[in-house]
């Protein structure tokens, strides 16, 4: 299999985990002694060997993991589904059914495996196969399969032909028992790897999950590989853990911090604009704004980078800042940033400038760094690039947080503001004489839809302010 | 006529891939054995010399520039069917490779996967060695070796096919198949029970050999019908 293009370089292709896990229970239920217990299937004439029936599967998985038979069946039903064991009498239904349906086990090559994808050229050989086999009925979208792959590989169409013929003649050499054992196996392979539509497809990754570790199969396990495991681990041991009972406070915490000010969750005000087609809600809450929202002010409160990051916040701690003489602080953050997202160009000079204005003796506006800082920054004055002053940033920063932000908090000057802050208003809606909508002019999706009389929805009522 | 070379050396490919596709399908199964890794060896080391015959033969013909345009598109056709060919030969030995080593035979770690099939498939492997019949007896330990060899030929082939690629430049969608969809079905080989021995009429293309068969069963029941009513007028 495989003969398709190779994998994008970088990402080599790996077997998923959860296949492997599969492979390994479906290996350990071939044991002779403690395995799941054979039986033989017979057929007119022949008999083949090597069937199970559906209970005896729910039966050993049970025991042998000691688990609920509930859970016993979904993992069967896993296997079937996956096409490690396909059935008998049903070939179609992959299904799992714990009575005394026969089933039988799928050969190696035929497992389903994300190592091994399954090819256009091998399913268009299959294809010809069983055209020729049944004398041209295919299933409906067998044939727009066929079809398609027609024109999609036109070019190695002889190809096709010719091993789909050579392996049908191939196959006649061996006995009829086998035959039919192996048409079977590719049988499910194909339906696992190209299921008829409607029904789900196993082997779907959703975005993102391609990449799992690769594996490759290692013939020779030797030193390096060995080291290479060991780093690993120890790596992957040292990584940093968060229990998810903390994690999932600080979550909550979140929600119930921002709730109120998350426009979808509460709702906002004056008016959702696409909703109702007024945008005085963009325009009040605009990143350079005289009159900030009371929401706004709030979250100044909550964190010293939401007040950093909103202009109209750092303009105001600016000013709070300069009355208590500690404006060259921020000053300084504000150059070390611009320095950071800068040109490439500006960076020399950029540094110059910082410097005989913020860090030399004798500054106009000296910025106090300890020491050790000092030391390192001065080292890397020496070859200026655009984070040498990272350091000292970060120092200043901790220092506004720590020192000047909650004293920003307690201040008149804060408060002030928040007292001067408005809510805005909703805006006045036409008053319909028939209708009965929601005071909230604009209700959370995530709110159950409130029901409205059918006679305010025939009604020219689709317009503005309302929801 | 080389063309007519090339097509039978590619014929020859063309059925040892299948017979070594149908070979593998059983490997890590019930019916691995050490014999059939042996068939197994057997059948790439065929493959591979028929590969490079083949290989000489075509890229011999088409770096030739003075090969007229109807001659080169049918070498084209030829070519990427070879390529075709050898890819998924080296897709089967790379899959027989992981496969051999997951369920070494000679100290098994897992026991193999009880799949159903039981019987012997030296008949595959006669018929890919072109050969009336097949008796191997392998060694005990004779997967070990096999599968360090293995891995140097899948190796070799890889690099086979690179020099081609390298050699020869066909641009795919220039190569149009000759063959239109369904055209397995206008030529198929009579395969399963549809070639049941009937009285009736099969129309016009009928075969002379069905027709005397049919008129000679009809005779002898004729007869038979004969001798029992005589029978029973007699009793």
């Amino acid at each position: 299999m495989a003969a398709g293009p190779a994998p994008p370089p970088g990402r080599p292709r790996a077997q998923m985990p959860h296949l492997r896990k599969m492979e390994r229970v479906v290996v350990s239920m071939q044991d002779p002694d403690q395995g799941v217990k054979m039986r033989s299937q017979r057929l007119l004439v022949t008999v083949i060997p090597h069937a199970v029936t559906g209970s005896d599967v729910v039966q050993w998985l049970t025991q042998k993991f000691c688990i609920s038979e509930e859970e016993a069946r979904h993992l069967g039903a896993a296997l079937v589904q996956h096409g490690y064991i396909y059935p008998l009498r049903d070939p179609r239904s992959l299904v799992l059914r714990p009575d005394e349906t026969p089933y039988r086990f799928q050969t190696p090559y035929f497992w389903t495996s994300t190592l091994w994808p399954a090819a256009e050229l091998d399913y268009a050989i299959y294809l010809a196969k069983k055209n020729i086999r049944k004398q041209g009925t295919l299933v409906d979208y067998e044939k727009e399969c066929y079809d398609r792959l027609h024109t999609k590989i036109n070019h190695a169409w002889d190809l096709v032909l010719m091993q789909a013929r050579e392996q049908l003649r191939a196959a006649k050499q061996r006995r009829k028992g086998d035959r039919l054992v192996i048409a079977c196996q590719e049988q499910t392979y194909w339906l696992v790897n190209r299921p008829p539509p409607g029904a789900p497809s196993v082997l779907e990754q959703g975005p993102g999950r391609g990449s799992c570790a690769a594996s490759r199969v290692h013939m020779t396990k030797s030193a390096d590989f060995y080291k290479q495991e060991i780093e690993y681990c120890r790596r992957a041991l040292g990584r940093t853990r968060v229990k998810s009972s903390v994690c999932l406070e600080a979550h909550l915490s979140f929600c119930g911090q921002r709730g109120p000010h998350d426009p979808l969750v509460s709702g906002c005000l004056p008016s959702n604009p696409w909703i109702s087609d007024d945008d005085a809600y963009w325009v009040m809450n605009a990143p350079t704004v005289v009159a900030p929202t009371k929401l706004r002010v709030e979250r100044w409160g909550f964190s010293f980078r939401e007040l950093l990051e909103d202009p109209v916040g750092r303009a105001h701690f600016m000013d709070f800042l300069g009355k208590e003489f500690s404006g060259e602080n921020l000053s300084f953050w504000e150059a070390c940033e611009e320095l950071r997202y800068g040109a490439q160009a500006q960076v020399p000079t950029l540094v110059d400038a910082v410097y005989q204005q913020f860090l030399a003796p004798g500054a106009a506006r000296w910025v106090n760094i300890d020491s050790r800082t000092m030391e390192r920054t001065l080292e890397g004055l020496r070859q200026p690039h655009r984070y040498v002053l990272d350091d000292a940033q970060l120092h200043i920063y901790m220092l506004m947080k720590k020192d000047s932000y909650p004293r920003f908090l307690k201040s008149d000057m804060y408060k002030g503001l928040l007292a001067e802050a408005g809510i805005p208003l909703e805006t006045k809606k036409r008053v319909f004489p028939f209708s009965r909508r929601p005071r909230h002019s604009s209700p959370s999706p995530a709110l159950l839809p409130t029901p409205v009389e059918p006679t305010a929805a025939g009604g020219p009522g689709g317009g503005d302010g309302v929801a | 006529m080389a063309r007519e070379e090339c097509k039978a050396l590619l014929d020859g490919l063309n059925k040892t891939t299948a017979c070594y596709h149908h070979l593998v399908l059983t490997v890590g199964g019930s019916a691995d054995s050490q014999n059939l890794r042996q068939e197994l060896q057997k059948t790439r080391q065929k493959a591979q010399e028929l590969a490079v015959s083949t290989c000489a033969r075509l890229t011999a013909v088409l770096r030739d520039r003075g090969l007229a345009a109807d001659e080169r598109a049918e070498f084209e056709r030829l070519w990427v069917a070879f390529s075709g060919c050898l890819d998924l030969l080296e897709a089967d030995m790379r899959r027989a490779l992981e496969l051999g080593a997951a369920f070494p035979l000679h100290a098994p770690r897992r026991p193999l996967v009880r799949t159903g099939v039981a019987g012997a498939s030296s008949g595959v492997a006669a018929r890919a060695l072109s050969t009336r019949s097949l008796r191997l007896e392998a060694e005990g330990d004779f997967d070990v070796a096999d599968l360090r060899e293995l891995e140097r030929e899948v190796l070799q082939v890889g690099e086979m096919i690179d020099n081609m690629e390298m050699k020869v430049n066909v641009p795919r969608w220039t190569v149009q198949a000759r063959q239109a969809a369904g055209a397995e079905l206008l030529s198929t080989v009579s395969a399963g029970p549809s070639s049941v021995v009937s009285v009736e009429e099969r129309g016009g293309g009928c075969d002379p050999r069905k027709a005397l068969a049919a008129i000679i069963f009809g005779a002898v029941l004729l007869a038979a019908v004969a001798l029992a009513v005589c029978v029973a007028k007699l009793s």
